[in-house]
């Protein structure tokens, strides 16, 4: 598979080298001739670095149409299938770029690649919206060696922030049925947790048939591992800021690796596995098995965030068994740590979308994307159409009038075929956590009245046990992070803190598994190997740089 | 062939006397002498990569050269070791297992003498031929899981207490990957050595009948030494690409806790290389492979040569 691949970026560089003047030549002519309202039909490409969605044509979603007839623009959109550090390598190495690109993780990539256009002079000439909503956030935007803008993010918020009643983050999960069976206790600490799902599981040792499984992780997928690493420092008291705690005042940053916040989880992991309560496909499974798991009903806990198993609790939601979904829990080790599960306001910069260097006509798609961030289309792509999937009330607040209205956005196939679930994310928008002009929230999910009229009699049942109005309650609110995230900080490729990554990741996914599998007693002699192991790479320079980026970030250098 | 004696010039006029007596031979080879060089010649180039730090979007003079820096940081690394053992351990595996049971189904076969039977067997054994590794090895996650049917008859049988983890144990994973890779394609290789058998002159078999011969040694008088000049030549071929132990099933099948065992060198250059963007260091191990198989055909060549044996050339 990959000799040919490797030939093939061998000849991409040949072709390259022989057809470099003629490619120049052809991106610097095509702008160069713009019409204002230029409405001819035209399809461009958008490739998305984000899995999980089928690929489809713009228009053959309600809000694509829609738009297509403002613009007479259409997008071919492509989801990303399999690693999407090879997809990128392959692209690059190919040079065969899409029109646009969303680039998730992968932006240093594309851009140390020069796979994109800067974007200044276009959103000089052509937008006005892009300045209205990316305006205030341009500095952080820019990119550090030439100040130039090369992409639009997700996460430029807009008026007040409105906060997410629902938890779409990080946390632990547990089947509703336990906290019934016993009278919905208030848990929060990691002990307390796993005594409920051992207790319970005694009760009900099977389900349907099949085997109850106490608590299930999602760490036999390579990119997907971080679900077993990240729970550490949750438990400590930390947002997600990838593989690193970063102190409030000292603003350093720790790699979670070979902490004993990392040895208490997983130790804690072992002595559960010991018990015959953690599933140990855990390890092995792929993400489809491990989907199939959580929908079976089988499974009691699991730690995930909100948008890795969306799928998963959407057909759990229209499956209509209130008991057998899952409800989110700020865990911590001990009683006296404040949870920090939902992200403090952020600004994501290198999860953004951006024109290639292929693209034919980068005038019409900045065009699109201008008139894309206009406020009736922002709210046309989390909305939709008024009276059709949402209601305006006498005071002008948004809301679903009736359960068909809720249902377009919540199930699954509708809200495919309206199109919420292709332009909700991976498209210039405002962030997540934006207020409209009119004061209702950007994100329907967002909005107080939609929360809770969706609420099934199960959610009220639950949020009444606990005297709470929404989910959310139930965690701390989030402290002031001016660096968040940290994830967010691009590595240079190739470099040593990246090589560092890949060589601490892999040997977690070899050390971890095998200690939380092994039995108890040989538990302190593996984590000294793995310590001794770990010590061999050069963790100091690589927490010296993300250290010296977070200070950078905190005083206002990004 | 002239004889050896005569001039040279005679021979470079007969070259080009039989030249142009072939014409239209030569010419209609152009297309393909063209498409080899373009596809198979060309791409050579991207060698030089592996003797740079490579980085995309700039031109061929830009790149800074590094000399043997990316080959020094391959066999600096363990890593790099450990993947080139699984590597030859697991194409040798898949070697060894997959002639010796495409060959053995091929005997059995040829030996069947109900049609409808024989029909039904080989289609049933090329059949998993056609379905793609992503799917392959969803399949056998599945039956080899702690719930799956393997487990499920172990258990049933009392030979084991508790499910075993079959794909979390790393030294089991050679004997998985054999095992899968023989499903999958023994029935789709025994095609090439019913059609060499089908090529054995009948009467061998009627003479050896009469001479009293029983089945078993008509199989091995006959029908495998019959089979012997595809089996080397396959075998030379082979060679060449023993370090090639394939991408998709390792991929596909490998995690966390196997990993020690199931990554080969494939998986090593899409990491550090294509993953990481060091196309440099991907492009110097491709060429260490190049090298390595380059010596095994030649080998194998060689050896067939010395034996007498049938050769590649």
């Amino acid at each position: 598979m990959v000799k040919p691949k490797l030939k093939t970026a061998g000849l991409a560089v040949v072709l390259m080298a022989l057809l470099a003047g003629c490619s120049q030549n052809n991106s610097s002519s095509s702008p160069s001739t713009p019409t204002e309202d230029d409405n001819s039909p035209v399809t461009f490409s958008y490739y998305m670095f984000s899995p999980g969605k089928k690929d489809t044509l713009a228009s053959e979603t309600r809000i694509g149409k829609e738009l297509q007839e403002q613009t007479g623009v259409d997008f071919k959109m492509e989801y990303l299938v399999g690693d999407s550090a090879t997809k990128a390598g392959v692209m690059i190495a190919s040079g065969d770029y899409p029109d646009v690109i969303s680039s998730s993780g992968e932006m240093s990539k594309l851009l140390d690649a020069g796979a994109y256009i800067p974007l200044d002079d276009l959103i000089e000439q052509y937008g006005p919206n892009i300045k209205r909503v990316y305006g205030p956030y341009f500095d952080k935007m820019r990119n550090a060696e030439d100040g130039k803008i090369y992409a639009l993010p997700y996460t430029a918020n807009q008026g007040e922030y409105s906060g997410n009643p629902n938890v779409g983050g990080g946390a632990f999960w547990i089947q509703r049925s336990v906290l019934k069976e016993f009278n919905y206790p208030k848990i929060t600490t990691l002990d307390e947790y796993f005594d409920l799902i051992e207790d319970y599981k005694e009760k009900h040792p099977t389900v349907d048939g099949a085997e109850t499984i106490g608590f299930v992780s999602l760490a036999g997928v390579a990119n997907n591992f971080f679900t077993l690493q990240n729970p550490a420092m949750h438990l400590a008291g930390y947002p997600n800021d990838g593989s690193v705690m970063v102190n409030m005042d000292t603003h350093e940053a720790k790699v979670v690796a070979g902490t004993d916040e990392q040895k208490k989880w997983v130790e804690k992991l072992n002595e559960i596995n010991a018990k015959g309560m953690l599933d140990p496909e855990s390890f092995t499974m792929n993400k489809d098995q491990y989907l199939a798991k959580l929908t079976s009903g089988r499974v009691l806990g699991y730690f995930n965030y909100g948008w890795q198993i969306g799928d998963a609790s959407k057909n759990l939601l229209s499956a209509g068994i209130d008991e057998k979904r899952y409800a989110p829990l700020p865990i911590v080790f001990d009683e006296g740590i404040k949870d920090q599960y939902i992200d403090p306001p952020g600004f994501v910069n290198n999860y953004a979308t951006g024109i290639t260097v292929n693209a034919k006509d980068p005038v019409r798609i900045i065009q699109y994307f201008d008139n894309l961030l206009k406020e009736e289309n922002q709210i046309l792509v989390q909305w939709g159409i008024k009276d059709e999937t949402y209601s305006v009330d006498e005071n002008g607040r948004f809301y679903y009038a009736n359960d068909d209205q809720r249902k377009a956005h919540d199930d699954l196939e509708l809200s495919r075929q309206f199109g919420f679930t292709y332009f909700g994310t991976d498209w210039p928008r405002y962030g997540g956590e934006s207020t409209l002009s009119d004061g209702n929230a950007y994100s329907p999910g967002n909005q107080p009245e939609v929360a809770a009229a969706s609420y099934t009699e199960g959610d009220k049942k639950f949020l009444d046990a606990y005297g709470i109005q929404t989910f959310s309650e139930l965690f701390n609110k989030p402290e002031e992070r001016p660096w968040f995230p940290a994830w967010s900080i691009a590595l240079e490729q190739g470099s040593p803190e990246q090589i560092f990554t890949t060589k601490s990741d892999d040997l977690q996914r070899k050390y971890l598994p095998e200690m939380i599998l092994g039995s108890p007693a040989n538990f302190s002699k593996l984590w000294d190997t793995y310590m001794a192991e770990l010590s061999k790479l050069d963790k100091a320079g690589y927490e010296a740089t993300i250290t010296r980026i977070v200070q950078d970030r905190v005083a206002g250098k990004w | 062939m002239p004889p050896a004696s005569e001039p040279k010039g005679i021979k470079a006029n007969s070259f080009f006397k039989r030249l142009i007596q072939q014409r239209t031979l030569a010419l209609m080879c152009i297309p393909f002498v063209i498409w080899a060089f373009i596809f198979k010649y060309l791409p050579l180039w991207g060698w030089t990569m592996a003797f740079q730090n490579f980085k995309p979007a700039r031109s061929f003079s830009d790149q800074q050269w590094v000399g043997w820096h990316h080959f020094s940081i391959l066999f600096e690394d363990n890593t790099f070791y450990r993947v080139l053992r699984n590597t030859l351990v697991m194409s040798s595996i898949k070697l060894v297992l997959g002639f010796v049971t495409a060959i053995t189904l091929a005997l059995l076969l040829n030996e069947l003498k109900n049609v409808i039977f024989k029909r039904f067997v080989q289609t049933v054994s090329y059949l998993p031929h056609f379905i793609s590794w992503v799917v392959a090895s969803s399949i056998v996650l599945t039956v080899l899981s702690p719930d799956g049917i393997i487990n499920l008859l172990l258990t049933k049988l009392h030979l084991i207490d508790s499910p075993i983890l079959w794909m979390g144990k790393g030294e089991y994973f050679w004997g998985i990957l054999g095992a899968t890779e023989v499903w999958k394609d023994v029935g789709w290789n025994t095609i090439i050595y019913l059609a060499a058998i089908t090529a054995i002159d009948p009467a061998q078999y009627e003479a050896a009948e009469i001479d009293g011969a029983s089945r078993f040694k008509r199989m091995l008088y006959i029908t495998l030494p019959g089979l012997k000049p595809v089996i080397v030549i396959l075998l030379i071929m082979n060679m060449g690409s023993i370090l090639e132990s394939g991408f998709e099933p390792q991929y596909l099948l490998g995690n966390g806790m196997n990993m020690d065992y199931s990554e080969n060198l494939d998986i090593f250059v899409l990491k550090y290389g294509l993953g990481m963007g060091n196309f440099s260091l991907g492009t110097a191990a491709g060429i260490f492979k190049t090298v390595v198989s380059f010596i095994f055909l030649f080998s194998a060549n060689f050896i067939a040569k010395k034996m007498g044996e049938s050769r590649l050339f």
